[in-house]
């Protein structure tokens, strides 16, 4: 019945056409045996390319078919979410966006890799940006310890960028601490050019754009003391610190109306010189070198975040992992491995880099790349991969991030002092973490 | 209606007045398709023309944009076509005919129900329909989700326009002892097909720009335009050139489809005029 | 014509096959084939989805093990989404006022374009129909980035304009209180031309001679339009102003795209409430109950205003 009812496929004809062109293998070993085809879900991005770019490469080494369901970021979640719980899922690999991984890996869906391939470990030197690979179910958080769930395929975390003609102008450097940057920031107001900060404080996405601020000055929004028990400390007096020089950062050096700014208008902010220094993910790079999207392309440098008061740096971790579900056949399973761990050799780290991705390992130096200067973000990058932090690494992240959202939002508008928008944000998450079954204890009102 | 000169003046102004608003944005949009991206954001008026746009989203490896137009289309007349016929039948018996009154209530009353719950409610149910028993991608899953989403208001459109109708005709028909079938292809049908053509419109586009439900019940082979375009909304960069250059195309098969329809309307009058 | 055809064909029906009972049947099975599509695919097709939804509203869904666990909660979620929820009434409240001005400046809108585009002559009115139709065309997302793009504070068009004009830049999407503004504009926009077709649909049924009449009977046009044309152009108005309601009611694109609820709360809607509580945060039993109660609170005020108009009607047909 299906058959008659499916639509007849222009793209299995292309494919096959493709097929009759593959080149046989000569180049690499790397695996012999040959895998059934496996169905990835992954999102349409500017990195898409570069990621096709390595299958491609894959499927001429190796005959082995992956194939790609690109879908808009907007609904990939959905997307992946209905495919895990059914009874057969549609996709042996999904590409797992860092903020949802917690809820995937909580769920059960995936299949844990050293059940895949027994005694599969990550190959030495992929970063697993704060643990985000492994998870433990009985913590119910990243634990290195926990078992390992997934390969990362893009290691996009934060990094500082600025404008650096603005800078030799002004006779600035990239600044180590907070204060620094606040210093750098008014600075380039003054001069009246370009804003001297642009911070991305939009409701959506502000809980991951404070976590950096919130880390660094060694506080965070919760801590897990023991199985089932969490304390909350987001309204802790360090968390306040944070707060405020996050605030004086959006208000006082940058565009008016930062609590809209999203990530388009920060993004198009920098490539139009008007926004000298601005946090922001690594992923944005291509676009700023992009002479048909950017005006400053070659003026653009990537930097390590500022570190806090103790010398603490963190970077928000928007990676994306590479899980397997558990409801496919062993056979893609095993497919799906060895095309993820054919991924993460550095060999093809690098040619993953030369085509323009973010590499998910910590070891790629500007050497390797042949110090070419359209890759100069890759010192930068390799740091700030160091320090990547999840802010709410456990279950319910979505809902306790969105449940705290609209009060740093509020702070950043201010209809709220910063104390009343962590004392607001401290009840929230309280708020999500007991109704979750945790025994929460909290700080006392700031 | 004939006007006096001045208020003509002014009905003339007040028309192309809207006419501008709506354009302008717009034409905006549309130009976009041929600019790059940093003159888009930066919006200048007067910048490189390029056809870069159209190359990726025609011609790149992960973009099938002419498929996905021809998905749209079937799907759109598809479901169109079913809803337009069952909800003009339906409102002319609920509108004309001798009906239980408990009929009557049931089925309007559901189809609002069911009309004013937000769509992405129950698209998770839906997939979970036609996944378990395997339509999971297939045109005929998403044509009949559309059909059923668009029912409600083509319902009660039709009904508003067949009660529209005199009395007296439908009486007569009646008691020259036309059966109900006949009533409907001779009297009714005929009469309502102005209002016919404006439902089919409304339902066509409500199709054709669906995104939750073609999102969940579609696979690659089977996207339609509004999923394609939104790809190209992506996480940290909005490719506005490659979407206006979608909307451009996917504007062509709309607007003709909508002209095509005035040619109906204005003959639908005619017939109507023959009364 | 078709009276004449009638006769006669019921002429000969009546000697072919005198019996009642074989009428009443043909008409029988007419009612049932006419309006058997219509109930099967509701009953198909949306009786599981509305039952599960209203299901959902007295459950806690949790995902263990790749099995889902529901555990019942009874009134929990009502009871959460009345005591501790703000966000979601914040939105009831701006969906309330975007409800309002959206849909009655709609209205007024697509009427008068409506009118203006019958007074037009016959090729003008082929391009004014054309023109007046492309914003419902082009697809909702692109709606919303483009216009995010004009409204954009340092390079949008709209300040560009406003420049031009000698006026100062204005934050069309980032001061919360505009914001919401700026958003219903978007609104009236997009959805003005929905509005229009059924008016234009609506106008051209009108009884010619009625129209005539009228016309000789009133000094100005206005008064035509008053007493005239709006009272018989009342049921396609109501029917037109209900979906516009219900429709904006589930507004999500223009807020989504334009502001995600912010700046604050400043254009939170309930649509994009559910969204989140459905999507991003994943809580299917919340999110239905939210559904539920939106559900209640669109039928109270669709009958409420049934109710009114109703009254209304039938005062006036006392008086007249």
């Amino acid at each position: 019945m299906q058959s008659f009812i499916a639509t007849f496929s222009r793209r299995s004809m292309l494919r096959a056409c493709a097929a009759a062109f593959i080149v046989a293998a000569g180049v690499g070993t790397a695996l012999a045996q040959s895998q059934p085809p496996v169905t990835m879900a992954i999102n349409q991005s500017p990195w898409l390319n570069s990621f096709v770019a390595m299958v491609e490469e894959y499927e001429n080494e190796t005959g082995n078919k992956i194939e790609l369901d690109v879908t808009p970021f907007g609904g990939l979640l959905e997307k992946i979410r209905n495919s895990v719980r059914g009874g057969q899922g549609a996709y042996d690999i999904v590409n797992v966006n860092s903020l949802w991984l917690s809820e995937i890996y909580s769920g059960g869906f995936l299949a844990p890799l050293g059940d895949v391939q027994a005694g599969y470990g990550l190959p030495e030197g992929v970063l697993t940006y704060g643990d985000t690979t492994n998870w433990d179910a009985e913590a119910g958080t990243f634990t290195g310890g926990g078992a390992l769930m997934g390969v990362p395929v893009n290691g996009n975390v934060q990094v500082l960028y600025y404008n650096t003609d603005i800078y030799a102008k002004l006779g600035l450097h990239p600044p180590k601490t907070w204060d620094e940057l606040l210093a750098n920031a008014q600075a380039i107001q003054k001069e009246g050019e370009a804003y001297g900060f642009v911070p991305r404080a939009a409701r959506d996405s502000i809980v991951y754009n404070f976590t950096p601020y919130l880390f660094s000055h060694d506080a965070a929004f919760f801590r897990i003391t023991d199985s089932g028990k969490a304390d909350v400390v987001v309204n802790s007096p360090e968390a306040l610190k944070a707060l405020q020089t996050y605030v004086k950062l959006a208000t006082e050096s940058g565009p008016p109306g930062p609590g809209n700014i999203a990530q388009g208008e920060l993004i198009q902010l920098l490539a139009t010189g008007k926004g000298a220094q601005a946090i922001a993910v690594i992923a944005a790079w291509g676009q700023l070198e992009d002479p048909n999207a950017s005006r400053v392309v070659g003026k653009i440098d990537a930097a390590l975040l500022p570190a806090g008061p103790a010398g603490t740096v963190a970077s928000s971790a928007g990676h994306w992992v590479a899980g397997i579900p558990r409801n496919v056949p062993p056979e893609k399973q095993k497919a799906a491995l060895a095309f993820l761990d054919w991924f993460a050799a550095k060999e093809r780290q690098v040619d993953y880099v030369r085509a323009g991705g973010v590499p998910v390992r910590g070891d790629i130096t500007g050497a390797d790349l042949g110090d070419d200067a359209a890759f100069r973000f890759i010192g930068a990058y390799s740091q700030n991969a160091q320090h990547a932090v999840m802010g709410l690494p456990f279950a319910q992240a979505s809902e306790a991030s969105d449940a705290m959202a609209l009060s740093l939002n509020r702070a950043v508008i201010s209809e709220m002092t910063p104390a009343q928008a962590l004392n607001q944000a401290a009840a929230d998450l309280a708020g999500v973490l007991e109704r979750n079954g945790f025994a929460v204890t909290k700080l006392p009102d700031l | 209606m004939t006007l006096r000169l001045g208020s003509r003046i002014l009905a003339n102004t007040v028309v192309w007045g809207y006419a501008l608003v709506i354009l302008g944005p717009t034409l905006w949009v549309l130009s976009n398709a041929f600019k790059f991206k940093i003159d888009i954001i930066t919006g200048a008026t007067i910048s490189p023309f390029t056809w870069i746009n159209f190359n990726e989203l025609l011609f790149s490896r992960q973009s099938d944009f002419l498929a996905n137009l021809l998905n749209s289309a079937v799907i759109g007349i598809a479901s169109t076509a079913i809803v337009i016929v069952v909800a003009t039948m339906a409102a002319f018996t609920l509108t004309c005919l001798d009906v239980r009154p408990w009929v009557r209530w049931a089925l309007l009353g559901w189809a609002l129900l069911f009309h004013m719950l937000p769509t992405l409610t129950f698209v998770g149910s839906w997939y979970l329909m036609f996944s378990s028993v395997g339509l999971h991608g297939t045109y005929f899953a998403v044509i009949m989700t559309h059909a059923v989403h668009n029912l409600p208001m083509a319902l009660f459109l039709m009904m508003s326009f067949v009660g529209a109708l005199p009395r007296e005709l439908i009486q007569a028909a009646r008691m020259d002892g036309c059966s109900y079938g006949q009533v409907f292809w001779r009297i009714a049908f005929p009469l309502v097909r102005g209002g016919m053509i404006a439902a089919t419109a409304l339902t066509f586009i409500f199709s054709w720009s669906d995104f939750a439900i073609s999102l969940t019940l579609t696979s690659r082979d089977t996207m339609t335009v509004p999923v394609a375009i939104a790809t190209f909304a992506q996480e940290y960069d909005i490719r506005y050139g490659e979407m206006a250059a979608g909307t451009l195309l996917s504007i062509v098969p709309a607007l003709l489809l909508i002209l095509l329809g005035q040619n109906f309307i204005v003959r639908g009058l005619l017939a109507g005029a023959v009364k | 014509m078709p009276a004449a055809a009638g006769v006669t064909r019921g002429g000969i029906d009546a000697m072919i096959s005198n019996e009642p009972s074989y009428k009443e049947r043909r008409n029988k099975r007419w009612i049932a084939i006419s309006l058997l599509p219509a109930v099967a695919l509701f009953i198909v097709l949306t009786a599981f989805p509305v039952v599960n939804l209203l299901a959902l509203s007295f459950f806690h869904v949790e995902w263990r093990e790749a099995t889902s666990a529901f555990s019942f909660v009874g009134l929990d979620n009502y009871h959460r989404l009345f005591s501790t929820e703000k966000v979601f009434w914040d939105g009831v409240r701006n969906t309330a006022f975007f409800a309002v001005t959206a849909v009655s400046c709609q209205m007024v809108l697509g009427f008068s374009m409506a009118l203006a585009v019958r007074t037009a002559g016959s090729y003008g009115r082929a391009v004014l129909t054309g023109i007046f139709l492309l914003p419902i065309v082009v697809p909702p997302i692109v709606i919303g980035t483009m216009w995010r793009l004009i409204m954009g504070r340092e390079f949008g068009l709209a300040n560009m304009l406003l420049g031009l004009l000698g006026l100062g830049p204005v934050d069309w999407l980032g001061n919360p209180d505009i914001a919401l503004a700026s958003v219903i504009f978007v609104d009236i926009w997009h959805w003005t031309p929905f509005v229009f077709l059924l008016m234009l649909a609506g106008l051209e049924s009108l009884d010619g001679e009625v129209i005539e009449a009228a016309r000789m009977d009133t000094r100005s046009r206005w008064q035509q339009i008053r007493h005239v044309v709006l009272p018989m152009m009342m049921p396609t108005i109501v029917v037109t102003l209900m979906f516009r309601v219900i429709l904006s009611f589930k507004v999500f694109d223009e807020v989504y795209l334009l502001t995600s609820g912010g700046p604050g709360t400043a254009t939170e809607v309930v649509n994009f409430s559910i969204y989140r509580t459905f999507f991003r945060q994943d809580q299917v039993g919340y999110g239905s109950a939210m559904s539920i109660v939106t559900l209640f609170a669109i039928s109270v005020v669709i009958i409420l205003a049934r109710g009114f108009a109703q009254r209304r009607a039938a005062r006036r047909s006392a008086v007249s």
